[in-house]
């Protein structure tokens, strides 16, 4: 949180939408930028009013708010096992953030993460269950995440590339997208692969494909480096390569971007492949890691969702996305215990997410600009 | 045979069209005065579980309709003082308070409705069209919201593109800045439609209920909220083509429960006409490409005065 986007060094912060549905940034030019230096008034005064708010909610409920605030710290950080939770969970919000930040840096709303987590996740588990058994312990697992990674890139391509070359609005097609890919994973658990034993998931990937644990007694697997390296590559994407210039180009300025020889389609389609690979890893990370099978119940998790309030809390900064994903995934983990232990419901965790990420633009912790019309 | 299935095929998509068609009403309204609602989701959620919670604790169905709509109110006005008065980024907030709402009404579900049955509303036998043979058997299966949501449309189309209001709302979508100049009130007009947006939207929601089982269960709205946008998009913001939009949308819908009465579609997977709907969306969204978002769409709009003190 602490990577300001001060003096024009920063990179991947420019953030625009182009709601028109026509063509690249030909009409209904709402360009807007992620702007200001970080006022630490604006982010304690977020913090306040969303305590309040969650107070309320929590009163309402009959809880106890301090009881629900001890609750999520310990049961989150407390313990080794939930520790380990953490991490592995905060490894997951970094994937679908990334899939969230790199296309809104080139102003382009991936809200499809969702979608293109369970792509790669359908990919992951169809190789962990079809590839020969015998296959060795580290090629199986290099192309399981291999796997993944392209399928969400096929998977999260389709809307760039409806955007690119035939001006379709992103928003509609890569939320619905989701849709189509929780049924595509509905499909494969219950025709294709069903577990006999347990209803709406799939069978279990063999031993072979399972990513090696790095931190056994917390759970904690090879899966943290997945998303350590992502957000470091994608870190190298954005400011240090030529594509990350143009995706950052094309945010602050799509109309000069393409009049300085930017191919904004290309760039487009890009930032979307982009952004489906990290969140297909997501996937790969849940199936070859957490779960080594494919459960339907990932789709109440939201994570591709929460990658969304992740990657704002980042504001769009690849690297602070690591930092913003453990925070959330913090809340999150802390919520699931929260019905045993102080009679809320584990969805808490979203509410308390999406209060916050909602007050930190009410403060203007988090401000767009806008060109006006 | 095939009367059987063209009637279950009608009778059931039009009933499943009510909700989608109430939220893209909604949504038409609050996108012509230039606030883009992504969190018509949220709110068909709450319209719904909130339709539910009254409707399981008092038997009363109306009341739980109405209380459906005051939840849509209410959180039109959260919305409003979101989008309109603070500015916050439409698309981002929208989102973020769908989440809110798929958290909240989980709780709610948890631990108040928890799997409680509501009555629901019964089919209304229509006077005069409900005597013709073949239609009578499709119309008189739908329940009288069916009809408030028609009659809504013709009243949302005359109001906004026939009324005085109706011509200052587009304008504050289009060009809010002229607008302002010109005398009108971009954020009292904007605030107006967002509230009465979400409104729409929250009797959709509650529609959802009551036109159903009764029951509501967390994400009970599966993504009707999103395809009432892209209904949006299809119909060009004309609130009577969003009537043939939104049934196109139940029509697709209402494919899954005839497709097991034709042999021919016996191989295709269940899942398959699931995903459908979605489907449909993306497709009609595609092939609707000179459809333009009214200019204003998205930006919160303040007054230049106000821009320049920061």
């Amino acid at each position: 949180m602490s990577e300001g986007n001060g003096g024009g060094s920063a990179a991947g912060t420019n953030v625009s939408s182009d709601t028109a549905g026509n063509g690249a940034g030909a009409r209904g030019l709402a360009r807007l930028n992620l702007v200001g230096a970080i006022r630490h008034g604006d982010i304690v005064g977020s913090i306040l009013l969303t305590m309040a708010v969650m107070a309320i909610i929590v009163v309402a409920f009959g809880g106890n708010p301090w009881t629900v605030a001890r609750t999520i710290i310990s049961n989150s950080l407390g313990q080794e096992i939930f520790l380990g939770q953490t991490i592995m969970t905060a490894a997951i919000l970094t994937l679908t953030g990334l899939a969230a930040a790199i296309p809104f840096t080139a102003r382009l709303w991936n809200i499809g993460g969702e979608g293109q987590m369970f792509a790669g996740a359908v990919v992951a588990v169809t190789l962990g269950i079809m590839l020969p058994e015998g296959t060795s312990h580290g090629l199986f697992v290099l192309i399981l995440i291999a796997g993944a990674a392209s399928g969400g890139a096929v998977w999260g391509s389709v809307p760039g590339l409806l955007k690119a070359y035939f001006g379709i609005n992103e928003i509609v097609t890569s939320l619905m997208l989701n849709f189509l890919a929780f049924f595509a994973a509905n499909y494969v658990v219950t025709v294709a692969w069903p577990e006999i034993y347990a209803q709406l998931q799939s069978r279990e990937i063999h031993d072979n494909a399972r990513f090696p644990d790095f931190w056994a007694s917390a759970k904690v697997d090879v899966s943290v480096f997945v998303a350590l390296a992502t957000a470091v590559a994608a870190w190298l994407l954005i400011t240090r390569t030529s594509l990350g210039f143009s995706i950052r180009s094309i945010g602050a300025n799509p109309r000069a971007a393409r009049l300085a020889g930017v191919r904004t389609r290309l760039v487009t389609v890009s930032s979307f492949a982009t952004a489906g690979a990290a969140g297909g890893l997501a996937g790969a990370v849940t199936v070859g890691g957490i779960h080594h099978d494919l459960a339907l119940d990932l789709w109440i998790s939201n994570y591709g969702y929460v990658g969304i309030a992740v990657a704002l809390l980042a504001r769009l900064n690849p690297m602070a996305v690591l930092p913003a994903a453990f925070i959330f995934s913090t809340l999150r983990v802390g919520s699931n215990s929260l019905q045993a232990a102080a009679g809320i419901s584990s969805s808490f965790g979203e509410v308390l997410i999406a209060t916050f990420v909602i007050m930190l633009m009410v403060t203007g912790a988090i401000k767009f600009r806008y060109a006006q019309h | 045979m095939t009367e059987v299935v063209l009637i279950t095929l009608f009778g059931s998509g039009l009933a499943l069209m009510v909700p989608v068609l109430l939220a893209a009403l909604g949504e038409a309204i609050s996108e012509q005065a230039g606030v883009l609602n992504v969190g018509i989701e949220g709110t068909m959620l709450f319209g719904a579980a909130i339709c539910a919670l009254v409707g399981v604790n008092t038997g009363n169905v109306p009341l739980a309709l109405l209380a459906g709509t005051a939840t849509g109110i209410a959180a039109g006005i959260v919305l409003s003082v979101l989008y309109v008065r603070r500015g916050t980024d439409q698309i981002v907030t929208g989102l973020l308070f769908n989440i809110f709402a798929l958290g909240v009404t989980g709780i709610l579900t948890a631990q108040v409705i928890i799997g409680n049955t509501a009555p629901t509303l019964s089919p209304w036998t229509v006077p005069l069209l409900g005597r013709i043979p073949k239609l009578r058997e499709v119309l008189n299966e739908q329940n009288f919201l069916f009809w408030i949501s028609l009659i809504l449309a013709v009243v949302i189309f005359y109001v906004l593109r026939r009324t005085w209001w109706g011509l200052y709302a587009r304008a504050a979508g289009e060009r809010p800045h002229a607008s302002s100049s010109a005398g009108l009130d971009v954020w009292r007009l904007r605030y107006t439609a967002v509230i009465a947006g979400n409104a729409l939207a929250g009797l959709g929601g509650a529609a959802l209920v009551m036109s159903t089982s009764g029951r509501f269960i967390p994400g009970f709205t599966s993504g009707r909220g999103f395809i009432a946008l892209g209904v949006v998009v299809v119909a060009r913001w004309n609130p009577l083509w969003v009537v043939g939009v939104a049934g196109l949308f139940g029509l697709s819908q209402a494919l899954h429960f005839v497709s097991g009465l034709i042999d021919f579609f016996d191989p295709v997977p269940d899942q398959f006409w699931l995903a459908l709907p979605y489907l449909v969306t993306v497709a009609a969204v595609a092939v609707s490409r000179g459809s333009r978002y009214p200019a204003a769409v998205g930006i919160p709009w303040r007054e230049p005065a106000a821009e320049a003190r920061g």
